[in-house]
């Protein structure tokens, strides 16, 4: 139709390049080096007009990371954030299958430090009261991940860097001892049921790598040494945990550490 | 060689010289001399941020400081602003507080090491006024899609300066009547009694220390933006008025001068921050 219409041969091949093969994805420097070298002012010489092509026009910027069929394994470190009488350090490590961009299904795994803080001993000191504690020893979790939030930021204008938030909500099992006020009468041990929910973020270092921080709270009903306890009563651990104190516990606790990403690398699936 | 080779050799030379430098010559980019982002909203640029805001310490030990306050700063560019903050607070009870006191005994009994409830309760510290002077750096900034509808503007800071606060604790001289702590009574020669419970707890007054915060402007619209911040206050305290150190590190029976350390004070903080003037301006 119309007779105007030039047929697509006649097209200067000069003018419009009809797509090339696109290079195969590197790492995420290499891609910023490139485009920073692509960028790079033009200070002298003389002028090439080069012909157009359809890589020069980008409609919307893709994601520079891509997770979906991706597996994260996650090392990673934590600490109590709300108890103050005794502080646990955690080292732990979750392994993560992403389903899709946004959704994950993972496994974690915990175990557990104590350290007494500051009013621990105070309380003994000032109040003649020995606080009654327990100690977690470890803790395992199945988990579900969700990243609603996405976004980008620059640094002091120089780099730019893309980070999300994603939230977890798991469930699972640990183990928590009772450490005796007297260390004549032995203590014993508590299993946990867990549930956990959490928000963390994620900043992307290269295709491969991300920093991970984040906040989870493990919530669960510990038993804890009964108020009472000398010979004849509550002597043994079998009846302490029998007539133990039950009470609903929020361990909230703060993780930082570094994902590694599997395979290393990803392909696009769709044009720029 | 004549004079004709010669020129023809420089003529030669310079047409080499010409196409090599063609062939290095870079693409022309017609974008070249414009702004990075055109149209750049400068959301804190020039501004002065006053932001009314609720503040709660984390994880107290003895009492839970919950108030309000306002925040007053001006940036002076994208980066840099000076600002200061004050907050008016109360004091709760912790809930360790509320599990030692029924456990004391009901009465003063000086025969015992062990306070009483008045002698707990009374020597805890509050802090009705604090705040801070500060300067502040924001390094990122940017934006973020949330449920891929809502596109947010947001940036981090981070503060250093000078903390304040104003201490006080109201232990009455029925409680904290022993007029000299840990010496030598000099009227009646009366030894030291070595009971920290009846002592004055020394943990009122002003205090002056160090200021670190971190935080978070995620925009709401151009001069609206919601303001989450953890600030540390940290100076010389000692919020139980307990005993607690002594020349050896240890109880010395005595509250003393000793007894109050560095301590950190730990607040989360959340506010809604105004931008004046309203409008925004652009970059070109």
């Amino acid at each position: 139709m119309g007779g105007d219409e030039k047929p697509a041969a006649q097209v200067d091949p000069t003018e419009i390049d009809m797509g090339t093969d696109e290079p195969k994805p590197g790492d995420l420097a290499t891609d910023m080096a490139n485009a920073d070298k692509a960028n790079a002012t033009v200070t002298n010489g003389p002028i090439n007009k080069t012909p157009l092509s359809w890589s020069d026009i980008t409609t919307v910027v893709r994601k520079p990371f891509l997770k979906v069929r991706r597996t994260e394994l996650y090392p990673f470190v934590g600490t109590t954030m709300n108890d103050n009488m005794v502080r646990h350090y955690t080292v732990g490590g979750e392994l993560a299958y992403y389903l899709t961009d946004v959704l994950a299904i993972g496994v974690e795994g915990l175990y557990y430090q104590r350290a007494f803080r500051e009013p621990f001993d105070l309380v003994a000191r000032q109040a003649r009261r020995l606080p009654t504690v327990n100690e977690y020893q470890w803790s395992a979790a199945l988990n579900f991940h969700y990243v609603p939030v996405y976004g980008k930021f620059a640094i002091l204008d120089k780099r730019i860097v893309t980070w999300e938030v994603q939230f977890v909500v798991g469930i699972g099992a640990g183990q928590s001892r009772v450490i005796p006020r007297d260390t004549k009468f032995p203590g014993f041990t508590n299993f946990l049921i867990q549930p956990n929910i959490g928000v963390g973020m994620r900043f992307f270092l290269a295709k491969w790598i991300t920093l991970n921080a984040g906040i989870r709270d493990y919530l669960f009903i510990d038993k804890f040494e009964p108020t009472n306890r000398e010979v004849g009563m509550n002597d043994t651990a079998e009846l302490a945990k029998k007539n133990a104190d039950s009470a609903f516990i929020n361990n909230v606790m703060f993780q930082v550490g570094v994902s590694f990403w599997l395979p290393t690398s990803f392909e696009y699936t769709t044009f720029r | 060689m004549n004079l004709k080779h010669v020129i023809l050799a420089a003529s030669l030379v310079s047409a080499v010289s010409a196409t090599e430098l063609a062939a290095e010559g870079r693409r022309l980019n017609d974008l070249e001399e414009q702004p990075a982002v055109r149209g750049r909203k400068l959301l804190v640029s020039g501004r002065f941020e006053f932001a009314p805001l609720f503040e709660s310490t984390i994880n107290a030990d003895f009492r839970h400081i919950i108030g309000g306050g306002a925040k007053l700063e001006y940036h002076f560019g994208d980066k840099f602003s000076i600002g200061g903050i004050i907050v008016g607070s109360t004091a709760l009870n912790t809930k360790l507080v509320e599990r030692i006191i029924p456990t004391l005994e009901p009465g003063v009994d000086n025969m015992t090491r062990e306070p009483s409830q008045d002698e707990f309760r009374l020597r805890l510290n509050a802090m009705p006024l604090h705040g801070a002077a500060y300067a502040s750096l924001t390094p990122w900034y940017g934006k973020l899609a949330a449920f891929g509808q809502a596109y947010v503007a947001f940036d981090f800071y981070f503060q250093a300066g000078i903390s304040f606060a104003q201490l006080t604790s109201d232990c009455p001289p029925n409680i904290c009547n022993d007029p000299s702590p840990g010496k030598t009574n000099p009227i009646t020669m009366a030894p030291p009694d070595l009971n920290p419970n009846n002592d004055d707890p020394l943990n009122d007054g002003s205090r002056f220390g160090l200021y670190l915060g971190g935080g978070i402007h995620v925009f709401l619209n151009d001069f609206i933006a919601l303001d989450l911040t953890v600030r540390d206050y940290a100076f010389s305290d000692n919020p139980s008025g307990a005993d607690v150190s002594g020349p050896r590190d240890g109880p010395d029976g005595a509250v003393t001068s000793d007894d109050n350390r560095f301590v950190h004070h730990l607040f989360f903080g959340a506010g809604v921050s105004i931008m004046f003037p309203t409008k925004v301006k652009r970059t070109r």
